[in-house]
């Protein structure tokens, strides 16, 4: 993948992630400091063996809020450039899920910016994901926290 | 039969008190509660949160855990009567609607309800209360349970049939309001909107898109009718909604040909 093809900042790919080109996508002669972060498929969640995870993105409002969220963040720190990816799709235990690069004049900002990319991306990016456990069963996950009570009467 | 309006509502979601809002006949959500119970009751109380000295009061005994301490405190004031228990924000309920709840009663079960238009759950605070249902009350209360719904779903009930999704609407949000003046004003009108629906929700319909037939004002009216259309068991709280492909507010008011996404809890990462 050539850098032209990183030119958004926030993007989401059904393809599987090389953090190499999302790492020269944000070199910069004028940056000292590079932070990235990997978010990787991890075999377990809250005590169940999970086998696979599945995303799916409301595309063009996570496109719109993944940018907004780049763009905010760049804005408060000092940073050069920075981008995020993420995969939609059926990925397998170990596989990236989603990857953020930053880089910065000094540390302390490309630190902190990636950081704060990665939360919020995960806060209000309209992105799901289904765990498929080694049993057979799959959940949404954090949906089903919010199945139950319903009118929310509040005497 | 004896009557229990509660009004201990912390509203904080509204910022204001929901028993004295006057959404019709010029009377506070208060007043017409408990003329809508006396119509139908020997006796009316009210529920307060503390020991007022006023007649017709029933004051927490429990503390301030909400409606099944009322209902606890009404049931430990009267122990022997059944109690018609009845929240005072359901400003679209009917009189006919209590009578049906009467008429439609059975004293040999524990309680008598109707079932909710778009969860299919028990509605506890539109219901009678049986006296022999004070002894799960208790001790549901006792372990720290004190979920009305979940308690009138472990009872032994008479469950009625849904009176329809509005007559048991309350009004603890903005949108609500809306929803419910539109209904009292008879101001709604029908629009067909486009619903995209995503992961679990795009499960839980079988559809990727529909266009769907609305006479709701917001979209909190549109998941309403939705969650009732297909059995959703996620409700609006944590969600948040889309219009035409951004962010927006529960209480965004609709017009015919926009796009709405429903957005449960995101997982991204």
């Amino acid at each position: 993948m050539v850098k032209s093809e990183f030119r958004k900042m926030f993007q989401l790919t059904e393809q599987p992630i090389d953090p190499r080109t999302l790492c020269e996508a944000v070199r910069d002669p004028a940056a000292g400091g590079f932070a990235s972060f990997e978010g990787w498929v991890r075999n377990h969640h809250e005590g169940r063996e999970v086998s696979s995870l599945e995303y799916e993105a409301y595309p063009q409002l996570a496109q719109k809020e993944g940018a907004r969220i780049l763009a905010k963040i760049c804005q408060e720190h000092d940073i050069a450039a920075a981008r995020c990816i993420h995969r939609t799709g059926h990925l397998q235990v170990g596989e990236l899920a989603v990857c953020v690069a930053v880089s910065a004049a000094h540390r302390d900002a490309a630190f902190a910016a990636c950081r704060e990319i990665i939360d919020a991306i995960k806060a209000t990016v309209p992105i799901w994901k289904k765990e498929h456990y080694t049993d057979g069963t799959s959940t949404w996950v954090k949906c089903h926290h919010c199945a139950g009570h319903a009118n929310d009467h509040t005497h | 039969m004896k009557g229990l309006l509660l009004v201990g509502g912390k509203s904080s979601r509204m910022g204001t008190d929901k028993a004295a809002l006057i959404l019709r006949d010029g009377i506070s959500q208060r007043e017409r509660g408990l003329e809508l119970l006396g119509k139908v009751c020997d006796q009316v109380f009210l529920s307060t949160s503390s020991d007022s000295g006023e007649p017709n009061t029933i004051p927490d005994t429990f503390g301030p855990i909400g409606p099944l301490g009322a209902i606890a405190s009404a049931q430990k004031a009267d122990p022997d009567t059944a109690w018609l228990i009845l929240a005072c924000d359901l400003p679209l309920l009917e009189e006919e609607h209590l009578k049906s709840l009467i008429s439609n009663r059975d004293q040999n079960q524990n309680a008598t309800y109707f079932i909710s238009a778009s969860d299919g759950l028990p509605e506890p605070l539109c219901a009678i209360w049986e006296a022999s249902s004070a002894a799960a009350v208790r001790s549901a209360i006792e372990n720290g349970q004190a979920c009305p719904r979940s308690v009138l779903k472990s009872l032994r009930g008479h469950a009625l049939p849904s009176p329809g999704l509005w007559a048991l609407a309350n009004t603890n949000t903005e949108a609500d309001l809306i929803e419910v003046r539109a209904r009292i004003n008879q101001s709604t009108h029908n629009k067909a909107v486009t619903v995209s629906y995503f992961a679990q929700l795009r499960e839980l319909t079988g559809k990727d898109r529909e266009l769907f037939e609305t006479d709701s004002e917001t979209p909190a009216g549109l998941f309403e009718e939705i969650r009732a259309t297909y059995k959703i068991p996620l409700k609006r709280k944590g969600m948040m909604v889309a219009v035409n492909n951004d962010f927006t507010d529960w209480s965004h008011l609709l017009s015919a040909g926009e796009e709405i996404v429903f957005i449960p809890p995101v997982a991204g990462g």
